[in-house]
Protein backbone atom coordinates (compact mmCIF):
# COMPACT_ATOMS: atom_id res chain seq x y z
CA UNK A 1 0.00 0.00 0.00
CA UNK A 2 3.63 2.29 0.42
CA UNK A 3 6.51 2.03 -1.22
CA UNK A 4 9.40 4.50 -1.72
CA UNK A 5 11.19 4.42 -4.78
CA UNK A 6 14.87 5.61 -4.03
CA UNK A 7 17.91 7.01 -6.08
CA UNK A 8 20.88 7.76 -4.17
CA UNK A 9 23.57 10.32 -4.86
CA UNK A 10 26.54 10.39 -2.35
CA UNK A 11 24.50 11.60 0.71
CA UNK A 12 21.52 12.51 -0.87
CA UNK A 13 18.64 10.44 -2.02
CA UNK A 14 15.47 11.30 -3.99
CA UNK A 15 12.44 8.78 -2.49
CA UNK A 16 9.32 8.57 -4.79
CA UNK A 17 6.25 7.80 -2.07
CA UNK A 18 3.71 5.98 -3.80
CA UNK A 19 0.45 4.66 -1.90
CA UNK A 20 -1.23 5.32 1.25
CA UNK A 21 0.27 5.40 4.59
CA UNK A 22 -1.85 4.49 7.33
CA UNK A 23 -1.82 3.35 10.99
CA UNK A 24 -1.49 -0.24 9.86
CA UNK A 25 1.89 0.62 6.99
CA UNK A 26 3.28 3.83 8.76
CA UNK A 27 5.74 1.20 10.85
CA UNK A 28 7.09 0.20 7.17
CA UNK A 29 7.08 3.73 6.10
CA UNK A 30 8.98 4.50 8.91
CA UNK A 31 11.74 1.72 8.15
CA UNK A 32 11.84 2.04 4.54
CA UNK A 33 12.95 6.07 5.93
CA UNK A 34 15.16 4.23 8.01
CA UNK A 35 16.35 2.47 5.14
CA UNK A 36 17.60 5.13 3.23
CA UNK A 37 18.93 7.23 6.00
CA UNK A 38 21.09 3.91 7.30
CA UNK A 39 22.75 4.36 4.06
CA UNK A 40 24.77 7.36 5.07
CA UNK A 41 22.32 9.86 3.49
CA UNK A 42 21.29 12.86 5.07
CA UNK A 43 19.47 15.54 2.81
CA UNK A 44 16.58 13.45 1.45
CA UNK A 45 13.87 14.68 -1.28
CA UNK A 46 10.34 12.89 -0.57
CA UNK A 47 9.02 13.57 -4.01
CA UNK A 48 5.17 12.89 -2.88
CA UNK A 49 3.24 13.31 -6.38
CA UNK A 50 1.77 9.93 -5.90
CA UNK A 51 1.58 10.01 -2.49
CA UNK A 52 -2.45 9.58 -1.76
CA UNK A 53 -3.12 9.61 1.89
CA UNK A 54 -0.89 10.43 5.03
CA UNK A 55 -2.72 10.11 8.89
CA UNK A 56 -1.12 11.28 12.00
CA UNK A 57 0.90 8.03 12.31
CA UNK A 58 2.50 8.66 8.99
CA UNK A 59 3.55 11.90 10.12
CA UNK A 60 5.42 10.54 12.80
CA UNK A 61 7.53 8.79 11.14
CA UNK A 62 7.91 11.85 9.20
CA UNK A 63 9.31 13.31 11.83
CA UNK A 64 11.47 10.50 13.26
CA UNK A 65 13.74 10.72 9.82
CA UNK A 66 13.74 14.49 9.90
CA UNK A 67 14.80 14.15 13.06
CA UNK A 68 17.58 11.99 12.25
CA UNK A 69 18.61 13.80 9.05
CA UNK A 70 18.75 16.76 11.14
CA UNK A 71 20.63 15.54 13.42
CA UNK A 72 23.38 14.92 10.80
CA UNK A 73 23.32 18.36 9.37
CA UNK A 74 20.79 17.78 6.53
CA UNK A 75 16.94 17.26 6.29
CA UNK A 76 13.90 16.32 4.71
CA UNK A 77 12.70 18.24 2.06
CA UNK A 78 9.33 17.17 0.01
CA UNK A 79 8.24 18.19 -3.51
CA UNK A 80 4.52 17.80 -5.35
CA UNK A 81 2.95 17.50 -2.83
CA UNK A 82 -1.28 17.19 -3.26
CA UNK A 83 -3.39 19.71 -2.14
CA UNK A 84 -4.89 18.04 0.54
CA UNK A 85 -1.16 17.08 2.13
CA UNK A 86 0.01 20.45 1.63
CA UNK A 87 -2.62 21.15 4.38
CA UNK A 88 -2.52 18.50 6.67
CA UNK A 89 1.21 19.78 6.68
CA UNK A 90 0.41 23.07 7.33
CA UNK A 91 -2.50 22.37 9.73
CA UNK A 92 0.11 20.20 12.17
CA UNK A 93 2.74 22.43 11.85
CA UNK A 94 4.81 19.93 9.81
CA UNK A 95 5.39 22.68 7.24
CA UNK A 96 7.96 24.25 9.10
CA UNK A 97 10.08 21.02 10.03
CA UNK A 98 10.34 20.89 6.10
CA UNK A 99 10.53 22.79 3.01
CA UNK A 100 8.29 22.38 0.04
CA UNK A 101 8.92 22.29 -3.34
CA UNK A 102 7.29 22.69 -6.82
CA UNK A 103 9.78 20.12 -8.24
CA UNK A 104 12.17 17.65 -7.79
CA UNK A 105 14.50 19.68 -9.33
CA UNK A 106 14.25 22.64 -6.52
CA UNK A 107 14.10 20.47 -4.15
CA UNK A 108 17.18 19.13 -4.86
CA UNK A 109 19.22 21.82 -5.02
CA UNK A 110 17.93 23.27 -1.80
CA UNK A 111 20.45 21.55 0.28
CA UNK A 112 23.02 24.04 0.89
CA UNK B 1 -25.78 3.61 5.67
CA UNK B 2 -24.26 1.67 8.48
CA UNK B 3 -20.55 0.18 8.85
CA UNK B 4 -19.92 -2.42 11.49
CA UNK B 5 -16.18 -1.86 12.44
CA UNK B 6 -13.80 -5.09 13.24
CA UNK B 7 -11.95 -3.72 16.45
CA UNK B 8 -8.49 -4.09 14.90
CA UNK B 9 -6.35 -1.96 12.64
CA UNK B 10 -7.17 -4.26 9.48
CA UNK B 11 -10.86 -3.16 10.78
CA UNK B 12 -10.00 0.29 10.37
CA UNK B 13 -8.70 0.05 7.32
CA UNK B 14 -11.50 -1.48 5.92
CA UNK B 15 -14.39 0.80 7.20
CA UNK B 16 -12.14 3.49 6.09
CA UNK B 17 -12.23 2.33 2.90
CA UNK B 18 -15.91 1.64 2.89
CA UNK B 19 -16.55 5.39 4.11
CA UNK B 20 -14.75 7.10 1.14
CA UNK B 21 -16.51 4.84 -1.16
CA UNK B 22 -19.69 5.70 0.29
CA UNK B 23 -18.58 9.77 0.30
CA UNK B 24 -17.70 9.15 -3.51
CA UNK B 25 -20.67 7.62 -4.40
CA UNK B 26 -22.36 10.30 -2.81
CA UNK B 27 -20.72 12.73 -4.97
CA UNK B 28 -19.02 14.50 -2.18
CA UNK B 29 -15.79 17.13 -3.18
CA UNK B 30 -12.37 15.77 -2.93
CA UNK B 31 -11.72 17.67 -0.08
CA UNK B 32 -14.62 16.61 1.68
CA UNK B 33 -14.42 13.43 1.11
CA UNK B 34 -10.56 13.60 2.24
CA UNK B 35 -11.25 15.14 5.94
CA UNK B 36 -14.25 12.58 6.78
CA UNK B 37 -11.50 9.64 5.78
CA UNK B 38 -8.57 11.31 7.82
CA UNK B 39 -10.52 11.90 10.65
CA UNK B 40 -12.38 8.80 10.77
CA UNK B 41 -8.73 7.12 10.22
CA UNK B 42 -7.71 8.64 13.68
CA UNK B 43 -10.94 8.17 15.73
CA UNK B 44 -11.35 4.92 14.80
CA UNK B 45 -7.55 4.09 15.46
CA UNK B 46 -7.86 5.20 18.91
CA UNK B 47 -10.55 3.43 20.13
CA UNK B 48 -9.15 -0.05 18.42
CA UNK B 49 -5.85 1.02 20.09
CA UNK B 50 -7.09 2.48 23.33
CA UNK B 51 -10.77 2.17 23.59
CA UNK B 52 -11.53 -1.37 25.08
CA UNK B 53 -10.30 -3.35 28.01
CA UNK B 54 -7.62 -5.86 26.78
CA UNK B 55 -9.99 -8.92 25.53
CA UNK B 56 -13.63 -7.18 26.52
CA UNK B 57 -16.22 -9.13 25.61
CA UNK B 58 -18.66 -7.39 23.06
CA UNK B 59 -16.55 -4.74 20.95
CA UNK B 60 -19.17 -3.06 18.76
CA UNK B 61 -18.24 -0.04 17.04
CA UNK B 62 -20.40 1.25 14.58
CA UNK B 63 -20.21 4.27 11.78
CA UNK B 64 -23.76 5.58 10.63
CA UNK B 65 -23.24 7.88 7.26
CA UNK B 66 -26.12 10.28 5.90
CA UNK B 67 -26.22 12.96 3.76
CA UNK B 68 -28.97 15.50 3.34
CA UNK B 69 -29.19 18.39 1.01
CA UNK B 70 -26.42 20.97 2.92
CA UNK B 71 -24.16 18.72 5.07
CA UNK B 72 -22.85 15.34 5.49
CA UNK B 73 -23.12 13.83 8.71
CA UNK B 74 -21.38 10.55 10.44
CA UNK B 75 -22.18 8.87 13.74
CA UNK B 76 -19.26 7.44 15.45
CA UNK B 77 -20.47 5.19 18.25
CA UNK B 78 -18.47 2.50 20.19
CA UNK B 79 -18.91 0.30 23.51
CA UNK B 80 -15.72 1.30 24.84
CA UNK B 81 -14.46 2.97 27.82
CA UNK B 82 -16.10 6.64 27.84
CA UNK B 83 -13.93 9.27 26.52
CA UNK B 84 -15.08 12.46 24.87
CA UNK B 85 -11.73 13.37 21.80
CA UNK B 86 -13.04 16.94 21.86
CA UNK B 87 -12.26 16.83 26.28
CA UNK B 88 -10.13 14.28 27.26
CA UNK B 89 -7.29 14.55 24.40
CA UNK B 90 -4.26 16.91 24.88
CA UNK B 91 -4.03 19.55 22.38
CA UNK B 92 -0.10 19.54 21.22
CA UNK B 93 1.95 22.44 20.37
CA UNK B 94 2.10 22.67 16.64
CA UNK B 95 4.85 25.29 16.77
CA UNK B 96 7.32 23.10 18.44
CA UNK B 97 10.46 22.54 16.73
CA UNK B 98 11.64 19.22 15.23
CA UNK B 99 13.47 18.40 18.50
CA UNK B 100 10.72 19.59 20.82
CA UNK B 101 7.49 18.00 19.07
CA UNK B 102 6.06 15.03 21.23
CA UNK B 103 5.98 11.65 19.00
CA UNK B 104 1.80 11.50 18.26
CA UNK B 105 -0.89 13.38 20.05
CA UNK B 106 -2.22 14.82 16.30
CA UNK B 107 -4.98 12.44 15.60
CA UNK B 108 -7.28 14.10 16.87
CA UNK B 109 -6.40 17.61 16.98
CA UNK B 110 -6.42 17.31 12.89
CA UNK B 111 -9.89 16.02 13.72
CA UNK B 112 -10.48 19.06 15.20
CA UNK B 113 -9.16 21.17 12.54
CA UNK B 114 -11.07 19.37 9.91
CA UNK B 115 -14.70 18.88 10.61
CA UNK B 116 -16.53 21.85 11.11
CA UNK B 117 -19.01 20.43 13.92
CA UNK B 118 -18.49 17.81 16.43
CA UNK B 119 -20.48 16.41 19.31
CA UNK B 120 -20.30 14.10 21.83
CA UNK B 121 -22.08 12.12 24.31
CA UNK B 122 -22.22 9.26 26.06
CA UNK B 123 -25.45 7.00 26.09
CA UNK B 124 -26.49 3.97 27.36
CA UNK B 125 -23.04 2.49 27.32
CA UNK B 126 -21.58 4.02 24.15
CA UNK B 127 -19.38 6.69 23.33
CA UNK B 128 -21.41 8.46 20.33
CA UNK B 129 -19.59 10.82 18.35
CA UNK B 130 -21.30 12.91 15.64
CA UNK B 131 -19.23 14.39 12.38
CA UNK B 132 -20.89 17.54 10.67
CA UNK B 133 -19.22 18.66 7.49
CA UNK B 134 -20.87 20.94 4.90
CA UNK B 135 -21.17 19.18 1.54
CA UNK B 136 -19.63 21.25 -0.54
CA UNK B 137 -15.86 22.54 -0.48
CA UNK B 138 -14.82 24.24 2.13
CA UNK B 139 -13.81 28.15 1.91
CA UNK B 140 -10.31 28.87 1.90
CA UNK B 141 -8.75 30.01 5.09
CA UNK B 142 -11.48 29.06 7.20
CA UNK B 143 -9.67 26.62 8.59
CA UNK B 144 -7.17 28.80 9.79
CA UNK B 145 -5.89 28.79 13.57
Amino acid sequence: MVSIEVSYSGDSAVGAVKGRVDSINAKDFEGELAGVIDTGVTNLVLDCDELVYIGSAGLRALLIAIRRTNQAGGGVHMCRVPDNILEVLKVSGFIRLTKVFDTVEEATASFG
Amino acid sequence: MRISVSPDLEGVRDAVAGIEGWCIGQGLADDVVFHLQLSMDELLTNIVSYGFEEGAADQTITVDMRLDESEVELLLRDNGRPFNPLEDAATPDVDLSVEDRPIGGLGIFLTKQFIRTLAYRRAEGFNCLTLKQPRSAAEPGEQDG
